[in-house]
């Protein structure tokens, strides 16, 4: 009796030893990923096939962005205050309005302009076939946002 | 001998007339429920010791207590990697928005 569940037990605990294992093993890479200073980018050198010297130049690159990224991050939330203000106050579309969409308007393109000049100069750091996939991926997620408006809610 | 006379008509008659009057115990349906339920539960657990019997028969054989534990590890080992690959897609998935956050300033989140 007692060996039977002896061997049972041994079952279970072999299968759960199995089970855990293979997942930590099979998840250590993107753990560590994550647990990275810098895991976007860490990220982004697994996905596109990076060597050492491209993973230096995009990573380069990306941290001269960055701080031109969050210049933009304060003005688009500064204009989107303003914007949010007037529209709490006002019930018809008045001409103060109408500049400050034009204005957030004339941000969103200036901000595509950078995003695309930084994402050629980064598909350029790449091996070309990969720096293609990355743009036409990267244009895919952040220029077509339409295609949100198709996904299920 | 004569009690056990079917002819003795004084007797058959006070056994024609004889009514039994039994009154129920007061929780005479409540007992019955329990007994009822007394006597499902002593079959599960005979359930249960058939099965046991069962299992400890087949444990007792090497081949089958070999194969029962390869069972059960190949199962651990195949839900562990169906597992990981599918969490590792959900990790590589939200790794693949934060660049995108990092890089797009109407993706990136508001505080």
């Amino acid at each position: 009796m007692r060996q039977s569940a002896l061997i049972l037990v041994l079952g279970a605990v072999l299968g759960l030893c199995a089970y855990c294992g293979f997942y930590f093993a099979g998840t250590a890479p993107h753990r560590a990923r994550i647990e990275s200073q810098t895991p976007e980018l860490d990220w982004l050198r697994k996905e596109f096939n990076l060597g050492d010297a491209e993973f230096e130049r995009v990573a380069r690159l990306h941290d001269a962005y960055k701080s031109e990224c969050a210049a933009m991050c304060q003005r688009i939330d500064a204009k989107n205050t303003e914007l949010k203000e007037l529209l709490a106050k006002a019930d018809t579309l008045t001409p103060e309005i109408e500049n400050k969409l034009a204005e957030a308007g004339g941000l969103r393109v200036e901000c595509q302009k950078n995003m695309l000049r930084h994402f050629l100069e980064v598909s350029r750091s790449m091996p070309p076939e990969e720096g293609k996939r990355y743009l036409t991926w990267v244009k895919e997620k952040t220029f077509l946002p339409e295609h949100r408006m198709h996904e299920p809610h | 001998m004569n009690g056990q006379d079917p002819n003795n008509e004084p007797l058959s008659r006070v056994l024609r007339e004889w009514r039994v009057k039994a009154s129920r115990t007061p929780r005479f349906q409540e007992e019955v429920w329990r007994r009822i339920a007394r006597s499902e539960a002593g079959g599960e657990r005979v359930w249960w010791k058939v099965c046991w019997r069962w299992i400890e028969s087949g444990v007792r054989r090497p081949a089958l207590a070999v194969s029962y534990v390869a069972i059960l590890m190949l199962v651990g080992l195949s839900a562990g990697l169906v597992q990981a690959r599918k969490d590792a897609a959900r990790m590589d998935e939200a790794l693949g928005a934060r660049y995108l956050q990092s890089v797009d300033p109407y993706q990136a989140p508001r505080h």
